[in-house]
């Protein structure tokens, strides 16, 4: 009878516990996947709060406005997201303007696929240098064949090189570059998957040619971009700007200029229907020193919010991931919620 | 007589707490069943996939061109690293046209969640298509 007894309740206890867990947390995950589609699918308010810095936002949404597709972010509030932009909002501002008081999320947003470069070698041919690298296209270790578009641009010169990567993910870039410029070289380089031109990634590789190893991006400038204008904080009043520029994977323009302040420059960036994102490049010295930054927009890659990573073992944390589109490309949003104690 | 069922009430006592730390030993030794939230959010990743695939009508013409690698290898970029899908594509008919299988492994033995996704080609002669996405996390 005992054993009878014992195996019952085992037999039930075993069916139903997983279920009772279930139970216990179904309206957390529901909630959460629920709040993320809030945030993908919804405009907020203001509806265009993305391009109106002084609004105070009153209602989180990321969804570009009067969108007919599903999951269309919105350039510019994507951008606000990050810090490094000067008209980002805090994660405060963000949790405020959600409205859940307890709920704490985390939002990164990041391309589909990975792309590396290195420099393999050089060497000087007659009046100019030549530059190999090795590009590689990986999804989480998984090789990608995609088309490849890289540009050179040191001061005021400027080439275009277009290669692909072979199956295994790897393609080589060889660039020219004239012994008669000087200074810090990016090497930027856009890769497209041949089976989708929407799916764009991108990377820099920074080097001095004929100069000292250059200084990390954003030594000399802040650069924030925001409806379709780039603001540029200059950190050194002796800074001259050479060449504003902004790239896509087909495309590259001379950026014109909107307004200039103190230690601030501002310039038009063009409303282009390339399905890639847009590095806004700046050239210029600070003195003998040449330098050469630049901001991607929509500015990625992102992460804001709470770092989950440190949260209590047995805490519900509920990770999210959703393919999204931002200005005719796509890319990978992944949100992480979960419960304020 | 009265010592007697003390003993036997001890013994009553004894055996109920074996009983509940037997079932609760049981109930964290054996492994649950399925995590009905991680299905629901793959099946919202599928369904997004297949959303995506199809703007501007991508996905129709890659099925009129009976371009099942294309198909697959940009499911490949779209899915997490970690999640085994199978696409099977249906005419009007709901009869598979897919000459080859269209999956980056194999979801025997997994859990798996299925979706289903009509699509329309954007031509003059519209043809429709039903697709099954069935997906499994391999981890």
């Amino acid at each position: 009878m005992i054993i009878l007894t014992l195996s019952a309740m085992a037999g039930t206890s075993k069916l139903m516990a997983p279920y009772l867990d279930d139970l216990s947390h179904r309206d957390d995950a529901e909630r959460f996947q629920q709040l993320a589609s809030h945030l993908l699918l919804n405009a907020g308010t203001p509806a265009s709060w993305g391009q109106m810095q002084a609004t105070v936002l009153s209602n989180l949404g990321l969804a570009k406005a009067d969108s007919s597709l599903p999951y269309e972010l919105d350039i510019d509030k994507v951008s606000r997201l990050n810090s490094e932009n000067i008209y980002s909002l805090t994660y405060s501002e963000l949790w405020e303007a959600l409205g859940v008081k307890d709920v704490a999320f985390q939002i990164e947003v990041k391309t589909l696929f990975e792309l590396s470069i290195s420099l393999i070698s050089n060497s000087t041919q007659g009046n100019q240098t030549v530059y190999e690298f090795e590009v590689a296209t990986e999804k989480s270790g998984m090789p990608l064949s995609t088309d490849l578009s890289g540009y050179v641009v040191v001061e005021s010169f400027v080439d275009k090189v277009t290669t692909a990567t072979a199956s295994n993910g790897v393609g080589s870039l060889t660039v020219n570059v004239p012994n008669s410029v000087n200074g810090t070289v990016l090497m930027l380089v856009f890769a497209r998957a041949q089976v989708n031109p929407q799916m764009v990634s991108f990377n820099t590789y920074t080097f001095g040619h004929n100069s000292p190893t250059p200084l990390p991006n954003r030594t000399f400038t802040r650069l924030s971009p925001l409806n379709h204008v780039l603001n540029v904080s200059l950190a050194y009043s002796t800074i001259e700007i050479l060449k504003p520029q902004v790239f896509t994977f087909n495309y590259n323009f001379s950026l014109t200029e909107k307004a200039d302040g103190v230690q601030t420059v501002e310039y038009f960036i063009p409303q282009l229907l390339d399905s890639s994102p847009m590095i806004t490049v700046l050239t210029g010295h600070n003195g003998s020193t040449s330098f050469a930054e630049w901001v991607s927009y929509p500015q990625l890659s992102l992460q804001i919010g709470v770092d989950f990573s440190e949260s209590i073992a047995g805490s519900k944390i509920v990770s999210l991931s959703h393919i999204v589109t931002i200005n005719f490309a796509l890319y990978e949003v992944v949100t992480k919620w979960g419960g304020l104690s | 007589m009265f010592d007697q069922r003390g003993q036997i009430r001890i013994i009553e006592a004894f055996l109920a707490i074996a009983v509940i730390f037997s079932v609760l030993l049981i109930s964290v030794t054996f492994p649950s069943s399925p995590n009905l939230e991680r299905q629901k959010s793959l099946a919202n990743l599928g369904t997004q996939a297949l959303i995506k695939l199809d703007t501007n009508g991508t996905l129709g013409n890659l099925i009129m061109q009976e371009n099942w690698t294309t198909i697959k290898q940009a499911l490949d970029i779209l899915l997490p690293t970690g999640v085994s899908f199978n696409l099977t594509v249906y005419d009007e008919n709901m009869q598979p046209i897919n000459s080859q299988t269209i999956q980056n492994s194999n979801l025997l033995g997994r859990e798996a969640v299925s979706v289903q996704y009509i699509c329309a080609t954007q031509n003059l002669n519209v043809q429709f298509f039903v697709l099954r996405l069935q997906l499994a996390w391999t981890r």
